[in-house]
């Protein structure tokens, strides 16, 4: 999910709104998240393993080595909100890489736990796909591995800018107090590609130009295809926007052009055939592009853009009250100054 | 029931109201008791029905630093409203915008608004006569004054876009300014970044003027506006905003709709 940009981009909590929708939110901040509660929850409950739904928390091998928790499809703002994104970890013959920790402490303790149940090998690097609250809040779970902590180049600098907003709003899924050292940013960045080894196991690092956020990272490897896009791929939930349309959109297409035996998406199911999710997501950014630029050449206002843009892409996404205006605010206020 | 103000007047400098709430659980009716005082006074105020004058907000924002709002005005030649200000309560500094309305007549304003808290959101006119009417909502929002800058912030301070409706009877005024609310943190250094606003928006329309804003920190980054009329707009359509902190006049016209901004030295008497 995404959400947050810190502002990334916008603020709050109003939550409802924001959180909720977005995910988004998350990140930035002000980007807001927000949320409370709410509906919606319905829509995308059930699916997925939320450990917010008394169920356990249900870690898959989905290829050898490569371990998912799958997050619930739920708003930003709902109970088990935090347990909302896919999550999971890599095991080398020398030690471990966790890929995104979870939306609270809490997950990423359950995330570790299950770490532990799989291996006794080290977890040298916890490595962030990009800034959003449901990815990044559990790394303080794996503080004491002492492990180094990888993300894009832009991560340090958004996480920065996160941290009072996720102080604000999330200080119920920190630990007790809720401190900002608990907001743990990267050591270790990567501003173009950075190839790690877990012994036998190079993990390729691929940081993307402005897309879903800032900060968006995918992790590919190498041993078995699997690619673990981040937010770079949303399937089922709608596609929250904290980044650039436009570099999204580009990003899209040089994903569907990658060969990958299996595409771990950041919400919604692990899938062998990406190019299906990838087209559906791509159709929903198209329409959003060109109906907003639209809106935007006929002088109309972001008022009448949010109700006139993209409804016609509504069938099959998830959270499309929550996610969709939204993104249609934060495409019109991207587009206003295009070139 | 008592509610503490505290002066910031640094912070807000220049605004009209410089004053800073500083208590989360105030209720908003005393918030606007207090304003409505000092704007109003003790003059009745109806409560206007939808018909001529209505105001739209999402109780749920999408963004609470760039939530939309719109006014619609019925254009009743006997009822001509000839200033509207918008207020958002609960906000550091609540008063919004102040238009006055020229000709020809103004029937849909709409503009994006920074909401910091849950809070009323208003919409005061005064009628030619004189009579006040009200329109409110209630808005869910927190952070939309504190919200960092956007991330696609950047471009030219200043640079102004016209984008005149297809039937010549709208006007669309996108200002790229960051309008910095004060409440802002650098997330580099830490420190806030100072309130830097647009202060000031004038739309002439054939020469003469067709909405006259004065603007605070309550409006959203890249400030906009788009106006609309049941009359088609006499060209040319020329816009000037501006820059609380430097004066700079910033302007833009119909000729040149995507001409970067002319930054124009403030006149002498900074106001013209």
């Amino acid at each position: 999910m995404i959400v947050l940009r810190p502002r990334c981009r916008r603020p709050r909590r109003r939550v409802p709104t924001l959180l909720v929708t977005t995910l988004l939110a998350a990140a930035a901040l002000p980007c807001g998240a927000g949320a409370g509660a709410r509906a919606g929850a319905g829509q995308g409950a059930g699916q997925g393993q939320g450990a917010g739904q008394g169920q356990g928390f249900l870690v898959d091998e989905l290829a050898p080595g490569v371990y998912v928790h799958r997050g619930a499809q739920l708003p930003l703002d709902a109970p088990g909100h935090d347990d909302i994104a896919n999550i999971g970890f890599i095991v080398g013959s020398r030690c471990v890489a966790v890929i995104d920790t979870g939306g609270s402490v809490r997950i990423g303790l359950a995330l570790r736990a299950a770490v532990r149940r799989r291996t006794s090998l080290p977890v040298c690097y916890v490595i962030n796909t990009h800034v959003h609250v449901d990815h990044v809040l559990g790394n303080e779970a794996f503080k004491d591995d002492r492990p180094s902590f990888v993300g894009h180049a832009a991560l340090a600098q958004a996480m920065v800018r996160s941290r009072p907003y996720f102080l604000k709003e999330y200080a119920q899924d920190l630990d007790v107090p809720a401190a900002p050292e608990q907001v743990i940013g990267p050591d270790r960045l990567v501003a173009t590609e950075l190839t790690l080894d877990l012994g036998n196991r190079p993990l390729t690092l691929h940081a993307w130009p402005t897309a879903h956020t800032d900060c968006d990272l995918t992790v590919y490897d190498r041993k078995t295809s699997t690619l673990w896009t981040g937010d770079l791929l949303f399937i089922e939930r709608l596609p929250a926007l904290d980044g650039s349309l436009v570099g999204w959109i580009a990003a899209v297409d040089r994903l569907a052009a990658q060969r990958v035996k299996l595409a771990i998406p950041g919400h919604g199911p692990p899938t062998t055939e990406p190019k299906e999710p990838l087209a559906r997501e791509r159709s929903y950014l198209e329409a959003l592009l060109q109906g907003v630029r639209r809106e935007l050449a006929a002088g109309e206002s972001l008022q009448d853009a949010m109700l006139h843009v993209g409804g016609d892409e509504r069938s099959g996404w998830l959270l499309w009250d929550e996610v969709h205006p939204r993104n249609v605010a934060r495409a019109y206020e991207e587009l206003e100054w295009e070139k | 029931m008592s509610f503490r103000l505290i002066a910031c007047a640094s912070l807000l400098l220049g605004l009209a109201s410089p004053i800073c709430i500083a208590d989360d659980t105030q209720p908003s009716g005393a918030m606007w008791d207090f304003l409505r005082a000092k704007y109003y006074g003790d003059r009745p105020m109806g409560l206007v029905d939808e018909t001529y004058m209505s105001l739209e907000i999402p109780s749920n924002t999408p963004d609470p630093a760039a939530t939309p709002l719109t006014l619609r005005f019925a254009d009743d030649p006997a009822a001509r409203i000839k200033r509207v200000r918008v207020f958002v309560d609960n906000n550091p500094s609540p008063l919004v915008a102040t238009f006055d309305l020229g000709s020809p007549p103004v029937t849909q304003i709409d503009l994006r608004v920074r909401v910091d808290r849950f809070s009323s959101v208003r919409a005061v006119a005064e009628k030619a006569d004189g009579g006040l009417e009200m329109r409110s909502a209630w808005v869910k929002a927190s952070g939309g004054c504190s919200a960092p800058p956007s991330a696609a912030a950047g471009g030219v301070l200043g640079e102004v876009r016209l984008r005149p409706g297809e039937d010549a009877k709208s006007l669309l005024v996108s200002i790229r300014h960051p309008n910095s609310s004060g409440f802002q943190i650098d997330p580099r250094t830490g420190d806030n970044i100072p309130a830097h606003y647009i202060s000031h928006i004038r739309i002439e329309a054939g020469g003469a003027a067709l909405l006259d804003a004065e603007t605070g920190i309550s409006v959203s980054e890249n400030p906009t506006l788009r106006i609309a009329s049941d009359q088609s707009l006499p060209a040319p359509l020329v816009v000037e905003a501006v820059d609380s902190v430097t004066q700079a006049h910033f302007t833009a016209s119909t000729s040149s709709p995507r001409t970067a901004a002319t930054e124009l030295p403030a006149p002498p008497n900074g106001r013209r």
